[in-house]
């Protein structure tokens, strides 16, 4: 049997019984809409936390640390550093697509300025590091970058900044232009000031955006604990954007720029000593093995918050998808029963399309078509239910969960494939419901059937 | 035509078996009347001939086809194309119109042509027009009287155009003057159809229509004679 008579037939079928196949679907509606609901909660919660919170594509790793304490001090007994070799065997590592080493600034400095943000100057301690350009390019595009003189063009002499081109500050001492050094700083950062910093000294809000173009001094080598012990490099900085590469606490610059800085103030080998490094993954799967690689490696995963994050979500996706996928799996053995009640019902039914010419094969199918429309409808319903909730719950939150860092619009994540899949699940669960009385509708002499045995 | 040899069928838990050793040959066109007391095994018989029944012992033979060897699409073919069966309960789909019960077997029909509604609608409003029931194709069975839905129920027999008709009990449900129109009717189609027709009855006015007429006594035929059809 096939094509619009078959059809035809499913769809009778279904309206006659409908009471029964609305019973049989409510239990799949309500595993479907479970399911969807709390796996687009924990994707969206995942992508949260892994892309924005903890962003897990890139994997910083340094030595691992072997510290002895001894009264209040700590004495570190490891290495601290990674040299060329160790990029080169990170590289090396499976699922590993690229290695972008970090280097910390050694020699003390000061950040000085603001006055056009906060309406007076401030100096302050700063720590600082240098990472590679290409880690940022998505973030801040090319605003970030090395900055290296020609030397063979000589510097244009100066005596105020208007002298200077877009892009240079006139270095006065000198007499000369020189580029300003771009400088990324973290989220955590803009979150801090704005949260904590600003209401201690009654400070305005930032708009994160408004940073961009924020210029100010650094003195690297100076420091306000103690006398400069070497020469001071005063620089001028200007901030480019915000990225969660950036150092949590501190700025960041270009890499080369603290590795010549680092040469120059520290010592030459300081130049090409790194203190950790990133590692782009860039399929989330390969995380678990290329964790394992690093730490046979000797090296330990510096951000175990993503780690944890990612271990987590899992583990909170797994167990609320269990429990849907149990809410339908009592749904099918729900379906199961209800089957078995239609067919003994439509048994002479079933007899007599048999004697009219029904193969076995037709009966079955016809049972286990009509079980599939309902684990469809069910599913869409499910669906649609899933929906209506995350719509709820996103409006009951964005009404009455008071702001935090990182608060999305919407706490949900609905990816057309889990629809498809969930969806496909509830057409499985009603069919493998129903196959039991399927095969034994099919199976037995149309005469039993007629007689009612 | 059909030939059973040395057939024998035993219910699951029965003491006895209800078709011992039974023998029946029908020839091409034939109308064969069998009759027996309740309970005596005739609508066994007849669910042997077309197939409803394979847990029987012996030889089901039908167009030189035996009915043991044909796999379940073959049979399903044979129910479908090649014998009607009329069920003393009727048994038709009281959600479906006349028309499409009458259709039915359109919808497990294998060549493209019976499939086809058009076709389907057509042949089934020419069998029920057949049976003397020209405008009941879009009617529900149960607006219909015993007399009618028996009619509907021989139409759908005939969709096929059958070689083989099995009646079980046509007019076991019907009053006398409208199962005088029942008989009529299956003898009009035996003679201008050129049916088989394999009847199982208490009715004494289809044996004696029927060409010959089989008694089923203790699991076994015998033949007493009857009136020619």
């Amino acid at each position: 049997m096939i094509g619009r008579g078959f059809a035809r037939t499913v769809a009778g079928d279904l309206l006659r019984h409908w009471k029964h196949f609305a019973a049989a679907s409510v239990g799949i509606i309500l595993g479907v809409a479970a399911l969807i609901f709390f796996l687009g909660l924990g994707l969206r919660v995942r992508d949260l936390l892994l892309v924005q919170v903890f962003p897990s594509e890139y994997l910083e790793v340094a030595p691992r640390s072997v510290d002895l304490d001894i009264f209040a001090l700590r004495v570190d007994l490891g290495r601290d550093t990674l040299d060329s070799a160790a990029l080169e065997e990170l590289s090396a590592i499976p699922g590993v697509d690229a290695v972008y080493p970090k280097m910390r600034l050694i020699v003390p400095a000061l950040a000085s300025g603001g006055t056009s943000l906060f309406g007076a100057g401030m100096q302050t301690e700063i720590v600082a590091d240098g990472i590679d350009p290409r880690l940022v390019t998505e973030d801040v595009g090319e605003a970030f970058h090395e900055v290296g003189g020609d030397p063979e063009s000589p510097a244009r002499p100066c005596r105020r900044d208007g002298d200077c081109s877009e892009g240079s500050y006139c270095d006065r001492p000198a007499g000369v232009c020189k580029p300003y050094i771009p400088v990324l700083v973290s989220p955590y950062v803009v979150e801090l000031y704005n949260g904590a910093f600003r209401r201690a000294y009654g400070l305005p809000k930032i708009n994160p955006d408004a940073l961009r173009g924020l210029s100010f001094e650094m003195a690297f080598g100076a420091s306000t604990f103690r006398p400069s012990e070497s020469t001071v490099i005063r620089e001028r900085m200007r901030l480019v954007g915000v990225s969660d590469k950036a150092i949590p606490l501190g700025v960041t610059l270009p890499l080369g720029h603290v590795r010549s800085l680092n040469a120059a103030l520290g010592s030459p080998e300081a130049g090409e000593r790194y203190h950790s490094a990133v590692l782009g993954v860039g399929a989330k799967e390969m995380l678990p093995a290329v964790v394992e690689a690093v730490e046979a490696a000797g090296l330990e995963v510096r951000d175990r918050g993503a780690r944890r994050a990612a271990l987590v979500t899992a583990v909170m996706m797994a167990v609320l998808g269990l429990v849907g996928v149990a809410l339908i799996t009592v749904a099918a053995a729900h379906i199961m029963h209800v089957f078995f009640l239609v067919v003994m019902v439509r048994r002479r039914e079933i007899g007599l399309l048999r004697a009219v010419g029904a193969r076995r094969g037709d009966i079955r199918n016809l049972l286990l078509a009509e079980a599939a429309v309902v684990g469809l409808v069910s599913g869409l319903v499910g669906s649609l239910a899933a929906l209506t909730a995350a719509v709820v719950a996103d409006g009951f939150a964005a009404s009455r969960v008071p702001d935090f860092p990182f608060k999305p619009e919407s706490f949900f994540a609905f990816p057309p494939w889990l629809f498809l899949s969930v969806i496909a699940l509830a057409v499985g669960a009603a069919v493998v419901g129903a196959l039991p009385s399927a095969l034994r509708a099919a199976a037995g002499d149309p005469s039993d059937a007629l007689a009612g045995r | 035509m059909i030939q059973l040899e040395n057939v024998c069928r035993r219910y699951a838990g029965a003491d006895t078996e209800v078709l011992r050793n039974l023998d029946l040959q029908v020839g091409r066109r034939e109308f064969v009347s069998i009759v027996g007391r309740s309970g005596s095994g005739k609508t066994t018989l007849l669910n042997l001939i077309g197939g409803l029944d394979r847990a029987y012992e012996g030889l089901v033979q039908v167009e030189g086809r035996r009915l043991d060897e044909l796999d379940d699409s073959e049979l399903s073919a044979y129910r479908n194309l090649r014998v009607g069966q009329v069920f003393q309960a009727y048994h038709l789909l009281d959600h479906l119109t006349c028309r499409e019960n009458v259709a039915l077997a359109a919808l497990f029909a294998r060549g493209r042509e019976r499939r086809d509604a058009a076709w389907a609608r057509r042949r089934a409003d020419e069998v029920l027009a057949g049976v003397g029931l020209p405008d009941a194709g879009g009617r529900a069975p149960s607006t219909l009287s015993g007399g009618e839905r028996q009619r509907v129920a021989i139409a759908r027999a005939l969709f096929h155009r059958p070689a083989i008709l099995l009646c079980d009990e046509p007019t076991g449900n019907l009053d006398t003057e409208t199962g005088r129109e029942v008989v009529e009717l299956l003898l009009d189609l035996h003679l201008e159809e050129e049916v088989t027709i394999v009847a199982v009855t208490h009715d004494t006015a289809i044996s004696a229509a029927g060409g010959r007429v089989l008694h089923l006594v203790d699991g076994r035929l015998e033949e007493r004679g009857g009136a020619a059809g």
